[in-house]
């Protein structure tokens, strides 16, 4: 059962200069499945996130979420289902300077209304999945960039959401943290069935997915899933990189910029 | 584009940032010019006047130029450290520090220059209504607009020097730093709260002793405690921002229960970040909207004593006369006929006063009949007085004396034409002015009046009379013009001492009330200016701070919309962020203004027995209206740019 289904969708940014960013693009996740969105830069990834965030509507074409049409939904229930429904890591992590580790965590469930009790017994089990136990009490910059995303990621899974989308989520990070970001989103991914589509530049972090979506220009481009090992589905995706003829900047491990 | 041209853009491209702190500066700079334009303004021949203008103008300008040093000083450095980044960028691209300094000292000089003329530009076209005001406190006959270089040159000498100064003073910090420092940016965000609790709780006493003390002195009022209170107040107020305000936050965010709740999360993080960091500033315009909010009130406060002015001094114009006064007839013609030539009409009860030696109180006594008392009473439209044969109301010589004189019967013998007299009570009503009686005065009916023959012991039968002469004009406000010369003379002769060399004595409250209302009125609108001017400098701080922060806080609130926050809920998120910054140092001015009223109000009682609580009252609901409408626009304004 697919848990989010695009169709045909375009996206123009009206302007001095109009600019098509999505071309006529449809795909379709499973629920449960671990998606990567690969392509060079410009190729409209960011948009493609953008639309499925519900944060920004598409000029044509249609999404449905989980059953839903966000596009029929006014402003203030569409909130409300991002809330519900949505879960996010950023690649700057975008914590709350102001709320400690354990803070930032709940900040979902507190927006929700949920009662204390309830909160403290959902961090303590996250905290613990995501080993963060001895940092609760921190502030956003007493911690390693690793720690930081692993409580982005805790703020994204708190209140059990259907997608949970990431922005180069490991795009900061050093190597050795980002396998650690990698291999809990993948763990969360099978042991809880969450559903992720994260957008990427770095073919490591793609190989640990289900499935590579590659766009160029706003076009589909291909797809590839994953084998028994990934050593060799990270050298396919290297291959489609290759084909897709991005700059050799985007072919690095770190991203430069 | 050359450097000058560098520096120029660098100033209007960002002009939305320094529009609040301009606005301030070029109307502390027009305040300056218009109090500089009274100051040296020809017309003024009047010495009174021209002493209160200089004296109150002088006072008045100098407050308005540390304030305004302090205030640029403060602003242009928190510019600067805003803009450490592209000062980073600058050096790192080959700018050496010379080069840099003088950029900032242009970009600084141009603000001067462009407030500088605004502000006098503006201060120009306002002095001739400044001056309408002037000319109706003052009843003046005309106060024209003038050409003179004076207040020009003293305007642009002030603010130009000042502009050098700050210009100077404020690049220091930058010179301080290397590439990396200032690449990196300003941003204090990342510091460790730190604030121990034995400050907290020490500036929260400090607090709480100063305002006991103020209590206390309601009961019983010594002066050198205000030093006390004032010193107090003052260090408790900047623990109270750097450490106790923070205290109280860490304890309320330790109870989860009380503060996991919605968007009480966000806002009690966020306000602590923000005080923390603001510390400094919200202590400023603290103590300088207590000070507005003082200087406003202590001065309305004025107003209430000139209003019991009337009621001390119910006879327009006064005069006494002894009996060797040699210009009685002189003098009175004189004033019926300025009065008429005023086109007053008036009343003129004459009062034919004798003097006894009362048996009980063994001193004079003034005996005032009973009918010439109330045919002024008709004409004052007080109530009529009806004695009966040998009965007597002693008319006390001050208002507040009237308590104390007994009112019990008692008994007394004029001596000389040994006539008994019974005194019945007091008689309420205030009509003559204190200094023109000097001894007791009786009032008795005619009939007794008609049995006092004998003259004083020792004294011949004219030497032991004086005459009143009361008129009564109904428009008294208008009288200022009548008497002037016997005024003159009473001030000369009298000065400060309360005894009178003179054979006679003249009193024209109209004439004093003119004059005291007039010097009021000017302190007000002096006050009012001064406070305004410190006001809208303490709103460009805040505006200013807070446009420093926008972009953080715009991507703050970028990722808590796509968490799922509605525009309705970010509309409360931003007002919980924001009021604490508006409400809290404003709060607590007027908690400490308020104690201030209560101080001064028991020195007022102390000395002219005045309420000030409706006028303080009006001041404080008045500061507020302007707070709450300040507040709306800034939010209306800070929304847009969020959104």
């Amino acid at each position: 059962m697919s848990i989010l289904m695009l169709e045909e969708i375009t996206k123009v940014y009206e302007g001095k200069v109009a600019h098509l960013a999505i071309n006529q693009l449809s795909f379709e996740v499973e629920k449960g499945e671990f998606l990567a969105v690969m392509g060079p830069s410009g190729s409209g990834k960011t948009t493609l996130l953008n639309l499925i965030s519900t944060i920004d509507r598409p000029t044509s074409g249609d999404i449905m979420i989980n059953g839903l049409d966000p596009l029929q939904l006014k402003s203030n229930d569409l909130s409300l289902f991002r809330r519900r429904q949505l879960g996010f890591v950023f690649q700057d992590f975008n914590l709350l300077p102001a709320l400690t580790v354990e803070e930032n965590m709940v900040l979902p469930l507190t927006l929700d209304g949920q009662p204390v009790s309830v909160m403290k017994e959902k961090v303590n089990k996250i905290a613990e999945q995501l080993d963060l136990t001895s940092i609760l009490e921190k502030r956003p910059f007493e911690i390693s960039g690793g720690q930081a995303q692993r409580t982005a990621i805790g703020r994204a899974l708190i209140h059990e959401p259907s997608i949970i989308l990431a922005d180069e989520p490991t795009g900061n990070l050093d190597s050795k943290a980002a396998k650690d970001v990698l291999e809990l989103l993948s763990n969360v991914n099978k042991k809880s069935k969450t559903t992720i589509i994260m957008v990427t530049h770095d073919p490591i972090a793609a190989s640990y997915c289900d499935r590579v979506l590659f766009i160029k220009d706003g076009e589909y481009f291909n797809e590839i899933y994953k084998d028994d090992r990934r050593q060799t589905f990270f050298q396919r995706i290297l291959n489609v990189l290759s084909l897709l003829g991005g700059n050799v900047n985007d072919l690095s491990t770190i991203r430069l910029s | 584009m050359t450097f000058q041209q560098f520096a120029y853009h660098n100033v209007i491209r960002n002009a939305r940032v320094y529009a609040a702190f301009l606005l301030a500066s070029i109307f502390s700079v027009l305040v300056f010019f218009v109090y500089s334009m009274l100051m040296f303004h020809p017309n003024i021949e009047d010495q009174f006047l021209q002493n209160i203008a200089f004296g109150g103008m002088f006072i008045a300008q100098v407050i308005l130029i540390i304030f305004t040093l302090f205030f640029l000083f403060y602003s242009m450095s928190a510019f600067l450290q805003a803009r450490s980044h592209e000062f980073g960028v600058l050096l790192n691209l080959g700018m050496d520090k010379h080069q840099l300094n003088r950029m900032i000292f242009l970009e600084t000089m141009i603000l001067g220059v462009v407030s500088t003329s605004v502000g006098i530009f503006f201060g120009f076209a306002f002095s001739k209504f400044f001056f309408m005001v002037i000319r109706e406190m003052f009843l003046l006959d005309s106060l024209p607009l003038y050409m003179s270089w004076k207040p020009f040159t003293l305007t642009i000498l002030v603010f130009l020097s000042l502009y050098i100064i700050i210009s100077f003073g404020s690049s220091v910090f930058i010179r301080k730093k290397n590439i990396i420092q200032l690449l990196k940016g300003y941003s204090k965000q990342n510091e460790q709260e730190n604030y121990s609790k034995g400050r907290a709780v020490l500036g929260l006493l400090l607090l709480l002793t100063a305002y006991s003390l103020v209590i206390f002195s309601l009961f019983q009022l010594k002066v050198y405690l205000s030093v006390v209170i004032i010193i107090l107040a003052f260090i408790g107020t900047y623990l109270f921002y750097t450490d106790s305000i923070l205290y109280i936050l860490g304890v309320i965010r330790k109870r989860k229960n009380l503060y996991w709740h919605s968007f009480r999360l966000i806002a009690f993080a966020e306000a602590s970040i923000k005080i923390r960091e603001n510390a400094r500033m919200f202590f400023i315009v603290t103590l300088v909207s207590t000070l507005a909010f003082l200087s406003v009130g202590v001065v309305t406060s004025f107003t209430s004593f000139t209003a019991q002015y009337r009621e001390m001094n119910p006879i327009s114009i006064f005069y006494t006369s002894n009996w060797d006064n040699p210009f009685e007839e002189e003098h009175v013609m004189k004033l019926s006929q300025e009065l008429q030539k005023e086109g007053l009409s008036y009343e003129l009860v004459k009062f034919t006063v004798k003097k006894q030696t009362s048996s009980n109180l063994r001193s004079r006594v003034n005996l005032i009949k009973e009918s010439e008392v109330n045919s002024l009473a008709v004409a004052l439209k007080i109530p009529l007085i009806d004695l009966q044969n040998g009965e007597a109301l002693v008319i006390p010589n001050k208002r507040e004396a009237s308590e104390e004189i007994r009112t019990e019967d008692e008994q007394t013998v004029l001596e000389e034409s040994n006539v008994p007299i019974q005194i019945k009570g007091v008689y309420k009503q205030v009509i003559f002015p204190s200094l023109a009686l000097g001894d007791k005065s009786l009032i008795i009916s005619d009939e007794d009046y008609g049995l006092i023959t004998e003259p004083l012991y020792g004294h011949g039968l004219r030497e032991s009379n004086i005459t009143y002469y009361a008129f009564h004009v109904s428009e008294w406000l208008r009288t200022k013009d009548v008497g002037t010369d016997l005024d003159r003379i009473m001030t000369q002769s009298m000065g400060t001492s309360n005894t009178n060399p003179n054979s006679f004595y003249f009193s024209n409250p109209g004439l004093n009330y003119s004059l005291i209302q007039a010097t009021f009125s000017l302190l007000l609108f002096t006050g009012l200016l001064v406070a305004a001017v410190l006001l809208l400098a303490a709103g460009s701080f805040v505006y200013f701070k807070l446009y420093t922060d926008l972009e953080r806080d715009k991507k703050q609130y970028d990722v808590l919309r796509r968490m799922g926050v509605t525009d309705r809920e970010l509309v409360k998120i931003v007002n919980r962020q924001l009021i604490p910054q508006f409400f809290l140092p404003w709060g607590l001015a007027m908690v400490h203004s308020t104690f201030s009223f209560m101080f001064l109000q028991a020195f007022w009682v102390d000395l002219a027995a005045v309420s000030i609580a409706m006028e303080m009252l009006l001041v404080l609901i008045a500061f507020t209206i302007i707070q709450v409408s300040y507040f709306f626009l800034i939010r209306w304004r800070y929304i847009a740019h969020i959104q």
